[in-house]
């Protein structure tokens, strides 16, 4: 369990090992299944990939171009279960993926999802872990051994029985990691593996990498400043193939691709709010508790001081599971507080008055819309309300479409995800709200699209408190910061 | 799209077998429907009730409720409308509005609605699911079979989480000028709320599928068990007591 030390490993191992691939892509193309009118492009044309056993492979790729496809595709569950046409061959260990089904590969290589959310079976953490390996039919010794190290490992013995909906962004990644470590298979797809994570666990897990004898795979759409001596190969997927060109050009035309190069869309902007309105949090204190589990004690939220006035930006970060999430709900009224008060213009407000006030833009846009087309979730608030006719709703649902980049007719169901991020983004952008909290908006997203969509929420004056785990993306946008951690938060 | 229903405590029905708990709620189910009388009926719920305020608090009695509140409203109010025999309680003009029967029936079905409903909660709130998996397979459903019960258990629950959290962001998107809704109003907006909700239910299932077999599930190779149930010494002795019990029910409380 663990990062293997390499030497463990008899040098005729290695040179057998060496020799072989552990995967083998050859002419892949594949296209979605299209439900519509509309037919889809495909997203693999020719690809060809090799990956030597041992090997550590980074594959850079901007947002929405395939990782997460490929690595289904590499599972064997697309198009089994996302329906598509693919075309070419693959091999995983010698293996051909069209005879095999992915239950044959589970020794052989494992997949963290990008979305840890979707690969949860079981109902609590160990059941979560321990299920692999009664699928492999080991003993319930070996089973304990292997949950109990892993656990350990990722810090996750208190959280045992917790269920994934109890845990954060951060906590379920480190599940599907240990998930990873305990299966102990040859072959690991990581995909943004390294999103979520903040820097202790960011360390833990390149040092598995770095010092492990595993092979390999992780497909990232942002080329962090860790990755830097820790792969054998660095690889693009450029133009629907995968290309290999040398190290700067690579990094050149990957930065070209995420939009890099452009110019900040914030640095051009000037925010003058019409009128100066201010949010203030004083001595707050909530309580959580997590429902599944009796080994910890309640978690406990304390704001001594907390302000955001129109037109800043500030951002919040911390650790996995310090409380960004719970103070964001307490901040716009989804959840209560025990003590302390929250002010909008000297008004203490709670519930209800303060979601009227501050928008929480979920890091999942798909549980904030809902409606057939772009054009109704657009015009859902506006019809609402009593002081707007319907000329004045159909111009400002058109100017808002042209701001973000939408298709009135479009189908938020069938639309990429940056352009639901932005759609979700469009929807609060016409509730006016005078504050914003923007969850992990540059999880998925390029650092341009993510900082046009500030932009463009900052017209109105709006003050946003930005949560993020990016360094590089906060320094790009940070005018205060504050930072929480065990549930306090304090201003940097 | 997993949920745990597991409420964390140490009370007696943590401690209880969990093929006896599996069996004493399948035994009430049917007890629910034998010839009881209606103060013997809401004993039990009562009892039960109380037995769960002891071990999972009365947060979860509360939040329990309120999940079955709308149905459980839908079924008493429109119940006695639908039953004409009997003493006729309310009328208008010439026509019979409520009936004795009717009323009766509607106050029993609620019973036994409340009864069923809360014993099964009971379960999943006091055992994990991988006991409840094993209570399964003692009884001799084979592993496939048990899966997809435990799954049906926490499908629903993920419905009815996902419909709450679609329902926060929604309350989130309200206009600013808008004030109090009116009950036309919060209907017209479930009807957006449930059918996101369950969209968003029906995405999670190839998803699901997908995350079974990556983790070894169709694998012809026997599965092995984490946990076993060896840590309850004695199941024959909770098996008994609860069937003991159900018949002392019965005993006490048949229609004669």
């Amino acid at each position: 369990m663990g990062p293997s030390p390499s030497g463990s490993t008899s040098s005729l191992a290695k040179s057998r090992v060496s020799m072989q691939k552990a995967l083998s892509i050859t002419n892949l193309s594949f296209t979605y299944h299209s439900y519509g009118e509309n037919v889809c492009d495909s997203i693999f044309e020719g690809l060809s990939l090799e990956v030597e056993a041992g090997s550590k492979t980074l594959l850079l790729a901007p947002f929405d171009k395939g990782k997460t496809t490929l690595a289904k595709i590499i599972c064997g569950v697309c198009p089994k279960y996302f329906p598509g046409t693919l075309e070419g061959n693959l091999k995983v260990f010698g293996n051909d993926l069209s005879a095999v089904e992915p239950w044959q590969l589970l020794s052989e290589c494992t997949y963290v999802s990008q979305n840890p959310q979707e690969q949860f079976v079981a109902n609590s953490v160990e059941e979560e872990v321990a299920f692999p390996l009664e699928s492999l039919g080991l003993s319930q010794e070996e089973i304990k051994g292997r949950v109990e190290a892993a656990l350990k490992h990722w810090g996750l013995d208190r959280l045992r029985t917790s269920s994934s909906q109890e845990l954060s962004g951060g906590e379920r990644k480190r599940v599907l990691l240990a998930v990873t470590e305990a299966i102990d298979a040859r072959f690991w797809i990581l995909d943004e593996a390294f999103d979520d994570l903040d820097q202790k666990w960011r360390d833990q897990l390149k040092e598995l990498i770095e010092k492990g004898n595993k092979t390999i795979l992780v497909l990232a759409s942002r080329y962090l400043a860790e990755f830097d001596k820790l792969f054998d190969q660095v690889l693009l997927l450029d133009g629907k193939k995968v290309v290999s060109p040398v190290r700067k050009e690579l990094l050149c035309r990957f930065s070209q691709l995420c939009q890099d190069d452009l110019a900040n869309p914030l640095d051009s902007q000037v925010c003058a709010p019409p009128v100066m309105r201010q949010l203030v949090c004083t001595d707050l204190v909530a309580e959580r508790r997590r429902m599944s589990t009796l080994e910890e004690a309640s978690f406990k939220v304390h704001v001594p001081h907390f302000t955001l006035q129109s037109g800043e930006l500030v951002t919040l970060v911390g650790p996995n599971g310090s409380g960004k999430s719970s103070f964001s709900r307490i901040l716009c009224g989804l959840d209560g507080y025990l003590g302390g008060s929250i002010q909008v213009d000297g008004s203490a407000l709670s519930g209800k008055e303060l979601s009227k006030k501050v928008g929480y833009l979920f890091q999942n846009p798909d549980l904030q819309i809902f409606l057939p087309t772009v054009q109704d979730e657009l015009s859902w608030s506006l019809r609402r309300r009593r002081d707007l006719k319907s000329e004045e709703i159909r111009r400002k649902v058109e100017h808002c479409a042209d701001l973000f980049g939408l298709s009135l007719s479009d189908t938020p169901a069938t639309m990429s995800y940056p352009l639901r991020k932005a759609l979700q983004a469009a929807v609060y952008y016409l509730l006016e709200r005078p504050f914003y909290i923007l969850d992990e908006l540059d999880s998925a997203l390029t650092y341009h699209t993510a900082l046009s969509i500030i932009r463009d929420l900052r017209q109105n004056g709006a003050g946003i408190l930005l949560i993020t785990h990016d360094k590089q993306f906060a320094k790009r946008v940070e005018q205060r910061t504050y930072s929480i951690e065990k549930g306090r938060l304090c201003a940097l | 799209m997993t949920i745990n229903t597991f409420v964390a405590g140490k009370g007696l029905l943590y401690r209880f077998d969990p093929r006896a708990k599996l069996l004493s709620v399948l035994l009430l189910c049917i007890w629910f429907f034998l010839p009881v009388s209606l103060v013997g009926l809401y004993t039990v719920v009562g009892l039960l009730v109380l037995l769960g305020a002891i071990n999972t608090g009365f947060s979860h009695i509360a939040k329990t409720f309120l999940s079955i509140l709308p149905m459980l409203l839908f079924m008493v109010l429109f119940m006695p409308f639908n039953v004409r025999d009997g003493e006729s309680l309310v009328t208008i003009g010439s026509f019979t509005l409520i009936t004795a029967e009717g009323l009766e029936q509607a106050v029993r079905l609620a019973g036994r609605f409340i009864g069923i409903t809360y014993a099964c909660t009971l379960l999943f709130a006091t055992t994990v699911m991988q006991e409840v998996m094993l209570a399964l397979r003692a009884f001799h459903l084979p592993y496939k079979a048990g899966l997809v019960v435990t799954l049906a258990f926490t499908y629903i629950p993920f419905i009815a989480e996902s419909f709450s959290q679609i329902a926060e962001s929604h309350s989130l998107r309200e206009a600013e000028s808008e004030q109090g809704k009116r009950i036309f109003q919060r209907l017209k907006d479930l009807v957006p709320t449930l059918t996101s909700a369950l969209v968003f239910a029906l995405r999670s299932i190839p998803n699901l599928a997908m995350s079974l077999e990556l983790r070894g599930f169709g694998r012809e190779q026997k599965r092995t068990s984490y946990k076993d149930l060896s840590s309850y010494r004695h199941p024959f002795t909770h098996i008994l007591l609860s069937c003991i019990m159900l018949v002392v029910f019965w005993a006490l409380f048949r229609v004669r």
